[in-house]
């Protein structure tokens, strides 16, 4: 399980929703980290239209890093970052917002003090047509009708769940091309994992977003992982399928 | 003439004032801005003890320093739970509620008005009523209490006030007990205002309120920042330049009021223009070696081992925990820890997130206090100890967001961390020189050994914010072997490296354990477990769920199951 | 009792003027982590504009009014711009910006004392008075307690309706997560300098009419300021009035025991013992 398999949409999901083999977010022999501290050694990754990618590694391998640095949080030290074949690497994160790419940081990205409603409208604070807004909001109150129900509750007080709907919520409200998710899954109870995890599920399938996202609960992100990408000392140590991974002493030697 | 002089003999008195400041905020990193209050607490001191109890020079001096020094040392009480802009404000408000204290002491006093009437010094037959008589006096004053910083910053005392100044859990974690160095610090800056403010009002016999406003503490600031935070010499410099500078004014023609303000106005400008262009100040702070080290640089013989250590009778488990539980308002994080931790073994930490491997190594470390279980060193229970308490008894730990002492050099580093010294205490730095003296040699040495082990002796006088990531690691290695402790426990001491930087810094890690030394990491890169760690402990929803060799425990099934949630 | 109610008053109304004062700190604070200790001078000098409308210009006093308000914004954004921006976008440590605030505040302190001289400067104003029961209160107090009602409200809908105003509450409670959404913070933060001076000046002004402007009066006003937040809670609108309004009510109504001239005092020691045991403020804010 050493190799990396070069990735390409694997034939037997072409057809129904789910990769098309467009790369959709890539970075290219990417180098980035925190000051002196160089955390990314030169990946190369791509996200296809419509996917599903999920990003595993041990702490401090890197995932976080990387995908902040393909948002624009960070600037790379080396390497590229390409938003549907174009360069936008070192671009400000709002341009990228603009662009059509959401982020969902680690911790419950939202607005603890401001309401459900708020929040979601914030989360469309770059798109100008109102009337637009107002759409995309009933759509993600389908989608969450938790949310709906709890639309003028302060964030704050919701449960650790809740506000991780919220905060990709609040990433859809702007119809996002691609979300990036950075441990979506982190502080929260078994039982709720696996809700959020059928929620993005549920998100890729039916607006056909793509989706990368960090995990560390490997348990309930592996099912719904079209491909994997493992990340360990800042290097790609496998790319492809989730099946052989199902065997965790086999991912144990990735880590 | 006697204007020139008068302006030395101010000069004087600030020097005083800005070198025991710089102290404080420059080198204990404590913003503490009651300074005019400790000046006007020995100036008032010396006024009531003159006027109204007749007491002959020096008392008044003397006990109005003994006096401010012990308020110095009340507020230091707020200074040990808040810090930065807090204790901004709340020194401020000791600033006015002093003042307030002063506009309203009534006939004691003197209220508005002030005390006049401060009679003039008298000392072999010559009364000090003139700048040109007490010059002298002044100046003397000022070289004994410039001295006395001078001795403190650079002792080993002032060494430990640098690095609580640039982390202070860091200085706890190597030994330093951090609430006696608050205490001293605050009483003797305080003290040596109070110096200033006594000759102050003997030397115009008045005292008012007018003097000890917030604008002369900002004034005092103005001449440490323009001086350079933590270097004494940038305060002599500073005070000098500002007590001057104003005098150019007089050259200008307008009313003393104005003139007043016109000088505040300069300072402050002064002030912001320093911050944007140059905010260490005129000198930056002061980084050089120690003086041990201009002896001596033969030390090609620094070997790359660390001495012998001393063979334990018997039973070779250095730590034994059992039992441990944590938990924070209701969620439990460790509810039943085991772990033995050996000589000559390295042990590893693994599991899952969230498995509580930080928590249960900040209970080993002192940084928790367990909610029960024991641990035990060496058959002697340890839980109740603070973490300074714990290294000195041979526990210690590093961080691992590394937390080192980014503006000494990589020396000092090292140095502060060695156990044992005598020039910890403010007492031995002035009662016991000669001592300390030897000390530091020894300890130069043995620092240099130290970081000869971790390949990083050619950087010693380098300022460890220079360093690479990877130096910055084995530095924390560095530190964290010169407390002297037998048991090592380490937080994520390699996370980051790159896999060439890792094959190099694995040798150190082994040769630790060849030494002797008790060490376990938390590590998650697993590559790391299975080449550094001997044994390894599985933990998982806060309880040791396996031990055994790295190999067996990553080839398990079940574990490896846990492992992913 | 007569007395107690009339500390009471004066609490009340001192405690609005505090409250507004708080207010002001409060938003720039809370949002930027900006101490702003030049907040004080910004305060005289909107003091002394509206004087010097009146008294050399010969405006109307509310032309006047509207005049300082809109120069305390103007300072206000000035110093944000020029003082603490080149320190924020280098990442300056939060003392350094302290430091640079404080030398702000000695600076147009004392400028203003060079300006306009020390005497006190005064509008003719010849307030109402007015009795109620034992107590005694000036058409001015009212004033002061009407203004902390009517800017509170505005502030309040400002916050709550406007989507700049939402930015702010987004900044303040979350500023990475502001940037992520693609707020320009840099903006949101000129916004609230303008804001938050503005609402000092009206308190400042009221000061002016009621007892005179004095060029350190702005000393007083950003201590109070910064005590009502800090006891308040940072980033807490409502804690900062909560905090100004009681320091207000304390430090009147203490006076019914204590002495007179012990009044600020009373202010600083609660300050003292709020930072001692509870330093995250009464109202624990984002």
């Amino acid at each position: 399980m050493t190799a990396a398999h070069q990735s390409s949409a694997d034939p037997a999901r072409a057809a129904a929703p789910g990769p098309t083999g467009t790369a959709v977010l890539a970075v290219e022999g990417l180098h980035t980290g925190y000051g002196k501290k160089a955390v990314v050694h030169g990946v190369d990754l791509a996200l296809q239209d419509r996917e599903i990618l999920l990003m595993l590694g041990h702490n401090g391998a890197g995932k976080t890093t990387l995908v902040a640095t393909a948002f624009g949080m960070i600037k790379p030290s080396a390497g590229r970052v390409l938003f549907q074949g174009r360069d936008i690497t070192g671009r400000k994160p709002a341009e990228n917002v603009a662009a059509g790419i959401a982020y969902v940081p680690q911790g419950h990205g939202i607005f603890r003090s401001l309401s459900v409603r708020e929040n979601l409208e914030l989360g469309a604070f770059a798109v100008t047509d109102k009337a637009r807004v107002r759409k995309t909001l009933d759509t993600v109150f389908q989608l969450f009708p938790i949310l709906k129900e709890r639309a003028a509750q302060i964030g704050g007080t919701m449960s650790g769940g809740q506000q991780q709907m919220l905060a990709i919520g609040m990433a859809l409200m702007h119809e996002p091309k691609v979300i990036v998710l950075d441990e979506p899954s982190i502080g929260l109870a078994p039982n709720l994992v696996g809700r959020v995890m059928e929620s993005i599920a549920t998100v890729n399938r039916e607006f056909g977003t793509a989706i990368l996202m960090v995990e560390q609960n490997v348990k309930y992100s592996l099912p719904v992982a079209h491909r994997v990408v493992v990340l360990k000392t800042g290097q790609k140590v496998y790319d492809g399928p989730p099946a052989p991974l199902e065997d965790r002493v086999e991912l144990m030697k990735l880590f | 003439m006697e204007y020139l002089i008068h302006v030395l003999v101010m000069a004087c008195l600030y020097v005083i004032l800005t070198t025991s400041f710089n102290l404080l905020i420059g080198f204990a990193g404590l913003f503490a801005l009651s300074h005019a209050a400790f000046y006007a607490f020995g100036a008032y001191a010396t006024a009531i003890l003159t006027t109204q109890y007749g007491l002959p020079f020096p008392l008044p001096l003397l006990i109005g320093v003994a006096m401010t020094a012990g308020v110095g040392a009340l507020v230091a009480i707020p200074a040990m739970r808040i810090g930065g802009h807090y204790l901004v404000i709340v020194t401020l408000a000791l600033q006015v509620i002093v003042l307030a204290v002063l506009l309203n002491g009534g006939h004691f006093t003197g209220g508005p008005d002030g005390i006049a009437g401060i009679p003039k010094i008298e000392l072999f037959g010559v009364a000090l009523n003139s700048p040109q008589t007490f010059l002298p006096l002044a100046a003397v004053a000022a070289v004994v209490c410039a001295a006395i910083t001078f001795r403190i910053a650079r002792s080993p005392f002032g060494r430990a006030l640098k690095a609580m100044r640039e982390n202070e859990a860091a200085a706890a974690a190597i030994g330093k007990n951090v609430v006696y160095m608050k205490v001293a610090v605050f009483a003797i800056a305080a003290g040596l205002a109070a110096v200033a403010g006594s000759l102050l009002a003997r030397y115009i016999s008045f005292v008012g309120t007018e003097s000890f406003t917030i604008e002369e503490t900002i004034y005092i600031l103005a001449m440490v920042i323009l001086g350079g935070t933590g270097n004494l010499w940038g305060s002599i410099i500073g005070a000098i330049v500002l007590v001057f500078l104003p005098e150019a004014l007089k050259f200008v023609d307008m009313s003393p009021d104005v003139a007043d303000k016109m000088r505040q106005v300069i300072y402050g400008l002064i002030l912001i223009g320093i911050l944007l262009v140059r905010p260490q100040g005129i000198l930056g702070e002061h980084r050089t070696a120690p003086r041990v080290a201009r002896r001596e640089r033969t030390d090609a013989h620094a070997t790359e081992e660390l001495g012998p250590v001393a063979a334990a009778p018997g039973d070779d488990v250095t730590i034994r925990a059992r039992g441990l539980a944590k938990n924070f308002g209701g969620i439990v994080a460790v509810r039943n820890f085991d772990i033995d931790l050996k000589r000559g073994v390295i042990t590893g930490l693994i599991g899952p997130n969230g498995a509580g491997k930080t928590t249960a190594f900040n209970m080993l470390t002192g940084f928790l206090q367990p909610n029960a279980g024991t641990i035990e060193l060496r058959g002697r229970p340890v839980s109740g100890l603070k973490p300074h308490q714990l290294v000195q008894a041979g526990v210690a730990r590093s961080f691992q967001d590394l937390k080192l002492f980014t503006k000494m050099t990589v020396l000092e580093n090292v140095l502060v961390a060695l156990p044992h010294q005598s020039g910890d205490s403010i007492a031995a730095v002035f009662l016991g020189p000669a001592r300390i003296k030897r000390q530091e040699e020894e300890n130069y040495h043995r620092a240099m050994e130290i970081l000869a082990f971790v390949r990083l002796r050619d950087k010693a006088h380098e300022s460890a914010e220079d360093l690479s990531y990877a130096e910055e690691k084995l530095l924390v290695v560095a530190r964290l072997l010169a407390t002297g402790a037998e048991v090592l426990l380490f937080d994520e001491p390699l996370s980051g490296l790159d896999p060439t930087t890792l094959q190099e810094i694995f040798p150190i890690f082994r040769r630790l354990a060849e030494n002797g030394k008790t060490v376990c990491i938390i590590e998650h890169n697993l590559d790391v477990i299975k080449t550094l760690c001997d044994v390894a402990v599985f933990l998982d929803e806060g309880r040791t769920i396996a031990t055994g060799t790295p190999d067996e425990l990553t080839r398990n099934p079940e574990l490896a199951q846990r492992y992913f949630g | 009792m007569d007395l107690f109610l009339q500390l009471l008053v004066n609490g009340v109304v001192n405690g609005s003027h505090y409250a507004l004062l708080g207010l002001g700190f409060g938003l720039i604070f809370g949002t930027t982590g900006i101490v702003h200790f030049a907040y004080g001078p910004v305060y005289t000098l909107a003091a002394y504009a509206t004087w010097a409308l009146v008294a050399l210009l010969g405006l109307p006093l509310i032309a006047a009014a509207g005049g300082g308000i809109l120069i305390a914004a103007g300072i206000g954004v000035a110093s944000y711009l020029l003082l603490y921006k080149p320190f924020v976008d280098r990442q300056a440590p939060t003392f350094v910006v302290l430091i640079a605030s404080l030398g702000l505040f000695i600076v147009l302190e004392n400028t203003v004392g060079i300006a306009f001289g020390t005497d006190k400067k005064v509008v003719d104003v010849s307030p109402d008075i007015f009795l109620l029961g034992p107590v005694v209160f000036t058409e001015l107090q009212l004033w002061q307690i009407a203004a902390l009602i009517v800017v509170g409200s505005g502030l309040a809908a400002f916050l709550r309706l406007t989507s700049y105003g939402k930015a702010v509450r987004a900044m303040t409670d979350n500023a990475d997560m502001a940037r992520v959404i693609g707020i320009d913070t840099g903006k949101v933060s000129m916004l609230v300098f303008a804001l938050g001076s503005a609402i000092a000046a009206i308190p400042a002004i009221l000061i002016l009419m009621k007892d005179g402007g004095v060029p350190n009066m702005g000393f007083i006003a950003v201590f109070v300021a910064f005590l009502a937040v800090v006891v308040g809670g940072v980033g807490s609108l409502i804690g900062a009035v909560i905090g100004g309004f009681l320091l207000g009510l304390v430090e009147n109504v203490g006076m019914w025991q204590i002495p007179t001239e012990w009044q600020s005092t009373i202010a600083f020691f609660v300050l003292f013992l709020v930072l001692l045991f509870r330093p995250q403020g009464l109202f624990k804010g984002t």
